[in-house]
């Protein structure tokens, strides 16, 4: 429930590309896992030929040494393949939670970059979302999807090359059922991710409730919410099932027509390879071995259609989180050094909503070691003031150049010290000035007088 | 299709996890009734397709009949769409039954914690409740999901072993024994397998949350140049989660090989038997392609078994859980026959353990040298442990807990502002006009964040308010309880977090806001203590002076040290 989203999300051609980038930076890798998988596609192969061979030796009349011949065959190939399949899978895992990785920090990278004035607007709900949600999507794409199609690609275009081999005419029933499978997949993919995405954001909409309500039990006992909490969660649960109900509708839609775009080809080849057969255009072999490839064709069909949606959910994701490197930078580093520890400041001017200024021509000078105190009621814009000398923000729309404060002052002198404690000392002493002038400062603040 | 959620979740039987998810099955049964019907129908029907496919090939093509062969196809496309529409219904089921299931699991949830409400955070610790909504009630969905499905499984099995043994005993025999073994054989791995994907989530849900503190911390981070070491940091825990990501994958591959050997091997074996009795001429061709398709069959009801065991272990885990929190008492016993409720205007609110007596109408502030004290005592009068409290000599504990959650209102900084629409949150229960809530805005000093706001009262609130700074928050917290409007109201420290202007401007206005209404604020801030009509100052828990502010500053020296600590030194 973020309110507020202003955050760039990046165009598909932009994602294409990253993703592109992505695959080349590892081309051994990717060959690698390309070929064990097409190997182990391969050696599933053997098993409806053998059968096939199998049918057909038995009608011409065997011996039983054929067919323990045969059976060990069978036997060898099924070893083959699992050790094929075993590395293979761990090779694009490998991959794959490799190139996640990549990503992830990649985006931390970009999030760090993105301007404070940014940050500020858009509130850091959007971003949150970004980091948490869409990184989970895109986790989820990379090590299922991802693999899951590729495997069934490669295996789809061995298997159908198998088939045509066995008897290039035996082939072309299977285009009976491309049309239906080809129209149902583009009604379906059409929909599907919008809905998926509707569902799973209501669906931690309702567990996010449910976590409020637990973890905040007391309050709710106190102000004597519970039938609100209910009445809250009654609605939740019902914007989950209209999502779900959405989703189950095309499914049930999409299904059925799925199941009958297999079928087709089974029964074509059947139907088709008995009269071949009858004419003498092909032996016993070829259709048993036929009928079953055609079948075997089912399994990575069915795959890389149920993962195409996922698929389209990460991509959205991936858009989302390269986005976050659009945003235009909002100051610029000068390359100036300073000439001394005096700090001043001329008429400073900022609005964090265009039109409503909320400093008004600003000036100060500070001589280093000496302390300044900022008194003024909350609203005043006494962090204001702070974080433009300190840099958080830039003074958008002020003229004024004689902020003499360098970007990359404040870092230098606190270059050999720990980052994060004197982070935390900063905040400290933002927060001592800050939120009680009259207090004195409880820590020293250590850009006032670098030692 | 039904609606949901149902208007009443029902009475849980949380005796067991057993009872619970059979109560849960009980309530839905005709869905789940259907659902094995069709789950049946469908797995059925796809173990009659070898049976179709072999005699299609053996009568059909191989003796050159049309007829046979027109017919053993007819009957494949027959049970292909028998498949499908029995598959889609068995889906649609069991969708609704996931659902329905978490759902009710999700309301009882909430109205337990309705019920348990302060004592759950005693009892529990949060995670575990929260974790009901994140993992248990997709378990809990699932171990009903996969009921119907593992029914037809078994029955589609028994169909195979039945067709086979009636071809032969020996290949019957295989299956019988065979698919077992490869259970058992392939459970052996699951164990670890879950073992190290637990490992994996929860590396990765820390990585979410160094993610997370980046992004809330961004504006510090940027503004002193901590990038560079933060970004450093999560990169090495980003890569922790890859090798437990590929930890985890080294199990899964192997776990898929093994689910390709031995249902391959459990193939050769029953075609290479088959095969035999072929060459015998004990069977036909026909009857050796429907074989081979039933061994490839079998793999996937077996693979559903494997599923209903997992699903059903896990089911019963996350069942387990839920009962816990089903079965939890409220620590605080209401009495069987409640006493009427007090005028709480005319009546003194008495803690005989501290002392502390709070006369009505007034102002009046808990000072204590120990800050916990006084927390003790504000959980006292509101009636959140277990004392001797009186309010006009009537004992708490002899009154209701909703009666006393009308009457006072303890509202202290651990209290929670709820994701929704800010108006909402400030109303609760009533509703209000905007003068009112405008009121108690001003009167916690809150006008400013409003009117930053685009959306004024309108804006949504983000969970836990985290887009409002400590301050803001309590500043809302503050205007949430004063639109209450509790005839008797008790403040934990509510301006700690606030500057000091703001907090004397705060000081005042409460003291216009409530004038008349009995007010309690605990604090030991001298701007806050100054605008109060009486002051009761506590030493280890008991009351050892009383007074305006300014008389217990001359007369009572610890108290003055108490209150002025760190400001003259």
């Amino acid at each position: 429930m973020s309110a507020r989203q202003m955050l760039p999300v990046a165009s598909t051609a932009e994602v294409r590309r990253y993703a592109r980038g992505l695959m080349r930076r590892h081309p051994r890798e990717w060959s690698a896992a390309l070929t064990l998988h097409g190997v182990a596609a391969v050696a599933g192969l053997a098993m409806p030929w053998l059968i096939g061979r199998l049918v057909q030796a038995i009608q011409d009349g065997t011996t039983t040494t054929t067919v323990d011949k045969v059976a060990l065959a069978i036997v060898g190939f099924v070893l083959v393949q699992s050790v094929l399949v075993r590395f293979a899978k761990l090779a694009s895992a490998k991959l794959g939670e490799r190139m996640l990785a990549e990503l992830r920090e990649d985006f931390v990278d970009r999030t760090l970059a993105i301007p404070l004035s940014t940050v500020e607007r858009a509130g850091t709900g959007d971003l949150l979302t970004r980091t948490s949600r869409d990184v989970d999507a895109l986790s989820h794409s990379i090590r299922f999807a991802v693999p899951e199609i590729l495997i069934a690609i490669v295996t789809l275009v061995f298997s159908a090359g198998a088939l045509i081999v066995v008897g290039p005419l035996l082939a072309l029933p299977c285009l009976l059922g491309v049309p239906v499978l080809w129209a149902g997949s583009r009604w379906y993919l059409k929909r599907a991710p919008q809905g998926y995405l509707r569902e799973s954001a209501a669906y931690s909409d309702l567990t996010d409730g449910l976590a409020e309500t637990v973890e905040a039990a007391r309050t709710v006992e106190a102000l004597g919410g519970q039938q609100l909490r209910i009445e809250r969660t009654d609605t939740d649960i019902s914007r989950s099932f209209a999502a779900e109900r959405y989703t189950l509708y095309l499914r049930t839609i999409f299904f059925p027509l799925m199941e009958v775009g297999y079928l087709v080809p089974v029964v074509a080849t059947l139907l088709i390879g008995g009269w071949y057969y009858s004419q003498g255009w092909a032996n016993l072999f070829q259709v048993t071995a036929a009928t079953l490839y055609v079948q075997q064709l089912i399994d990575p069909v069915d795959r890389l259609l149920s993962w195409l949606d996922e698929l389209q959910v990460g991509q959205a994701s991936m858009a989302r989180l390269l986005g976050v490197s659009n945003v235009a930078d909002d100051r610029q580093e000068s390359r100036g050094r300073p000439n001394g520890e005096r700090l001043e400041a001329t008429d400073v001017r900022f609005s964090y909503v265009d039109g409503r200024d909320v400093l008004h021509g600003i000036s100060l000078s500070m001589d280093p070691g000496e302390r300044l105190a900022m008194v003024g009621p909350s609203g005043a814009g006494k962090s204001t003031v702070s974080r433009i000398l300190l840099r958080f923000y830039d003074m958008a729309g002020s003229k004024d150049k004689t902020l003499k404060l360098y970007e990359g002052h404040f870092h230098d002198l606190l270059n050999d010290v720990d980052k994060e404690v004197v982070m935390a000392d900063i905040q400290a002493w933002i927060d001592a000035r800050l939120a009680r002038p009259t207090a004195k400062p409880t820590v020293k603040p250590t850009f006032a007088s670098p030692a | 299709m039904r609606d949901l959620p149902v208007l009443d979740p029902g009475t849980p039987d949380h005796r067991s996890a057993a009872r619970y998810l059979w109560w849960i099955v009980r309530l839905q049964k005709r869905t789940v009734i259907f659902g094995v019907v069709m789950g049946t129908v469908w797995m059925v029907a796809q173990a009659l397709m070898p049976y179709a496919i072999g005699q299609a090939i053996g009568a059909g093509v191989a003796d050159r009949d049309t007829t046979a062969l027109a017919v053993w196809a007819g009957v494949l496309l027959g049970l292909g769409v028998v498949q499908a529409v029995a598959g889609i219904m068995r889906h649609r089921c069991a969708v609704f039954n996931w659902l329905s299931a978490a759902y009710r699991t999700v309301q009882l949830t909430v109205r337990q914690a309705g019920r348990l409400g302060a004592t759950l955070p005693k009892r529990l610790a949060t995670g575990e409740v929260v974790s009901i909504g994140t993992s248990d009630i997709s378990h809990i969905g699932n171990a009903i999901d996969v009921t119907a499905r593992g029914f037809g499984a078994v029955v589609a099995i028994v169909t195979v072993v039945v067709i086979l043994l009636n071809a032969s005993v020996p290949l019957g025999l295989v299956v019988v024994i065979g698919v077992p073994l490869l259970m058992a054989i392939v459970g052996l791995l699951i164990q670890p397998l879950h073992a190290r994907q637990q490992a994996y989530r929860e590396q990765s849900g820390k990585l979410t949350t160094r993610a997370a503190d980046i992004v809330t911390g961004l504006r510090v981070l940027r503004g002193i140049g901590g990038e560079s070491t933060f970004a450093g940091r999560y990169r090495t825990e980003s890569q922790q989660v890859r090798a437990a990501g590929v930890r985890v994958a080294s199990v899964e591959s192997l776990l898929e090989a093994t689910q390709i050997l031995l249902p391959g091997i459990f193939v050769a074996v029953v075609t290479w038997l088959g095969a035999r009795f072929a060459v015998e001429g004990k069977i036909d061709v026909s009857q050796l392609i429907a074989f081979y398709g039933y061994a490839v069959f079998l793999l996937f009801p077996l693979r559903t078994l494997t599923e209903v065991v997992q699903k059903l272990t896990r089911g019963h885990v996350a069942a387990r859980r839920v009962v816990r929190v089903l079965s939890l008492r409220s620590e605080l016993v209401d009495p069987t026959n409640p006493a009427s409720a007090p005028n709480p205007q005319t009546s003194n609110l008495v803690d005989s353990e501290s002392g502390v007596i709070i006369k009505p109408g007034r102002l009046t502030a808990i000072s204590a040298a120990n800050p916990e004290d006084a927390v003790a005592i504000a959980d006292r009068l509101g009636r959140y442990s277990d004392s001797g409290a009186r309010l006009d000599g009537v004992r708490l504990a002899d009154l209701d807990r909703t009666t006393i959650r009308d009457l006072i209102l303890v509202a202290d900084n651990d209290a929670r502002l709820f994701s929704g629409r800010l108006r909402d949150e400030l109303t609760g229960r009533r509703t209000a006009e905007n003068e009112r809530i405008q009121a108690a805005l001003y009167a916690a000093n809150a006008e400013d964040i409003l009117e930053a706001l685009p959306d004024g009262l309108d804006a949504m609130v983000a969970e836990r308010g985290r887009e409002f700074s400590g301050g803001q928050q309590q500043r809302l917290r503050l205007a949430r309880a004063l639109m209450a409007d509790h005839p008797v109201l008790v403040l934990v420290e509510p301006t700690s977090a606030v500057d000091a202007h703001t907090e004397a401007r705060i000081a005042a206005r409460i003291a216009t806001a409530r004038l008349g209404r009995t007010t309690v604020v605990c604090t030991t801030s001298p701007l806050v203590l100054d605008r109060t009509d009486h002051v009761i100052y506590v030493e280890a828990g008991r009351v050892v002076a009383e007074g305006t502010h300014r008389e217990l500053l001359d007369s009572s020296p610890p108290y003055a040290a108490t209150v002025t600590r760190g400001e003259d030194e």
